[in-house]
């Protein structure tokens, strides 16, 4: 039998539907069906010039949109040949690392409630606040920060705004210890995580599952640490892997990345070099391509601009990790009952804005 | 509270690194090991910078260099699949990774625009399914050997496909 977990479902957070095929309680078959929130983005950003996408891009994900104008910017600066100088390096991996913080912890808030932990949900939007209002502080707005520019970023950090960093670093660490006790220490959470929704790492490399449900099944690879962008080679921080594939050990990958997220911070703001923030990018962009891929916090973020001589883009591909990483569904859920199915599509983190773009 | 479930690096075993010679560096046993696998199929082959390569190939010989570079040149992730509309041709840009060699592969393969068709890669990388079904249904480009090419981001029954550039909405 082939029953429909959405569009309208508490577990899908957004529109998708997944359909599973059931034998009694069993799942046998499944197969998610996107396309709900599908805004054509890569086609409104051909009729903007290369300034005006950045915006749109922030819109891809409300949950990161730091993370996705940051990669647009990237791939943006690959194809006009431009450097970034290295104090907005700094600052882009400080504020990419709180918005690291905030995405996980959003995602850690609404996989608590998924399993039916409402206290986890309350303590996780609470201190989500805390890097919110950093980001707030930086650039005036709460979700969509339309922050990072082709060439740097679009205006130097607040006077103090370190300091505040550095405290909010302070007590975040304080949280993730009270959190772990929450979480870990409440019975059902561990039984309707530990050993659900095993994935093997060679079928996760395969089947294009990246980030943190990668590194969960034992793949030790971090597009930070092995190929370095901005001033993460200048960063002391660990890879964080597990060996299990389940949804305990995406739970636990997820929570230690938050713990190096508050290392790499505190470093990144303690060791900022003066300087300039932005350097003056061209308003047309030459003929070729550009490409560029970084570690967001659902995986492997990746777009791909064609430039033709013109101020606009003539072609920009995004690459949306979740949208590979949910296409595995089938895999991660066959031979698990229905009741798992909320813990193991919680555990991926979906978003559907990125994922319909 | 479980045991081991604090932090500290958690376990995670390192990947293994391909058997590397001193005298041969990945980025060039990759290119010679696909310009004496191809050819004459095989074009503009050269690295852009470290960590980046680039390749042209004929359409014919796509899926067999595809499985190349899974089988022998350790190629274990298809990261995207791009198509472009040129205003003489379509371009289909695949992204490869590798994890063990650290690199990627941007392999570009062209077709003509009265015959958008190429072999469907998605039986190598399993990643690649539903990539190639995205590509179906905003570019129009046929995968063959698909095993379910239909529509995934608009709905069923459209007739445009919407990135192409002759589309006017």
């Amino acid at each position: 039998m082939w029953i429909n977990m959405g569009p309208q479902h508490p577990m899908t957070h957004g529109l998708w539907n997944l359909r599973i095929k059931v034998d009694g309680e069993t799942i046998v078959d499944a197969e998610p069906e996107v396309g709900y929130l599908h805004r054509g983005i890569e086609k409104i950003c051909e009729n903007r010039t290369f300034t005006q996408v950045i915006p749109i891009t922030d819109r891809l994900c409300y949950g990161s949109s730091m993370s996705w104008s940051h990669l647009y910017c990237r791939s943006v600066e690959d194809l006009m040949g431009l450097e970034v100088p290295p104090r907005a390096q700094y600052i882009r991996v400080a504020v990419l690392e709180m918005q690291r913080i905030a995405s996980h912890l959003m995602w850690l808030a609404a996989y608590a409630a998924d399993l039916g932990m409402m206290a986890g949900f309350i303590y996780g939007m609470r201190d989500r606040e805390v890097f919110v209002d950093l980001l707030q502080d930086l650039t005036g707005s709460r979700l969509t920060y339309n922050y990072p520019r082709v060439g740097g970023v679009s205006h130097d950090v607040p006077p103090g705004w370190d300091k505040d960093a550095l405290r909010a670093c302070d007590y975040m660490e304080q949280r993730l210890r009270e959190y772990e006790d929450i979480y870990e220490g409440s019975k059902i959470f561990m039984m309707r995580n530990v050993g659900v929704g095993v994935l093997k790492r060679d079928l996760a490399m395969n089947l294009g599952v990246t980030g943190p449900p990668m590194r969960a099944s034992g793949a030790k690879y971090d597009l930070r640490k092995d190929r370095p962008y901005e001033a993460y080679d200048e960063m002391d921080f660990q890879v964080c892997s597990r060996t299990e594939g389940d949804c305990f050990a995406r739970y636990r990958v997820r929570m230690d990345e938050m713990w190096e997220s508050c290392r790499i911070i505190r470093q990144a703001v303690q060791k900022m070099p003066k300087g300039e923030w932005r350097v003056v990018a061209p308003r047309n962009a030459p003929a070729g391509t550009g490409v560029a891929m970084v570690e967001d916090p659902r995986g492997e973020g990746m777009m791909y601009v064609v430039g033709d001589g013109t101020d606009r883009p003539y072609r920009l591909k995004i690459r949306s990790p979740i949208f590979v990483t949910v296409s595995a569904a089938p895999q991660f859920l066959v031979g698990y009952k229905i009741a798992d199915v909320v813990a193991i599509m919680g555990g991926l983190d979906m978003c559907i804005g990125e994922n319909d773009r | 509270m479980v045991e081991g479930g604090r932090r500290g690096g958690g376990g995670g075993q390192e990947l293994e690194r391909a058997p590397t010679r001193v005298d041969a560096d990945p980025e060039e046993r990759v290119l010679t090991g696909l310009m004496e696998g191809f050819p004459s199929s095989l074009s503009e082959a050269k690295r852009v910078r470290p960590g980046l390569l680039r390749a042209r190939i004929k359409r014919e010989d796509l899926y067999d260099s595809c499985r190349l570079l899974r089988e022998s040149l350790g190629f274990e992730h298809m990261s995207m699949i791009s198509a472009v509309d040129y205003p003489d041709r379509f371009e289909v840009v695949y992204h490869v990774s590798s994890y063990q060699n650290n690199m990627t592969l941007e392999l570009i393969t062209t077709t003509p625009k009265d015959d958008p068709k190429v072999d469907s890669v998605s039986d190598i990388w399993g990643g690649a399914n539903w990539q190639e079904r995205e590509a179906y249904d905003l570019m129009g480009i046929t995968f063959e050997g698909h095993p379910k090419l239909e529509r995934i981001l608009m709905l069923k029954d459209t007739l445009y496909h919407p990135l192409r550039k002759d589309f006017r909405g």
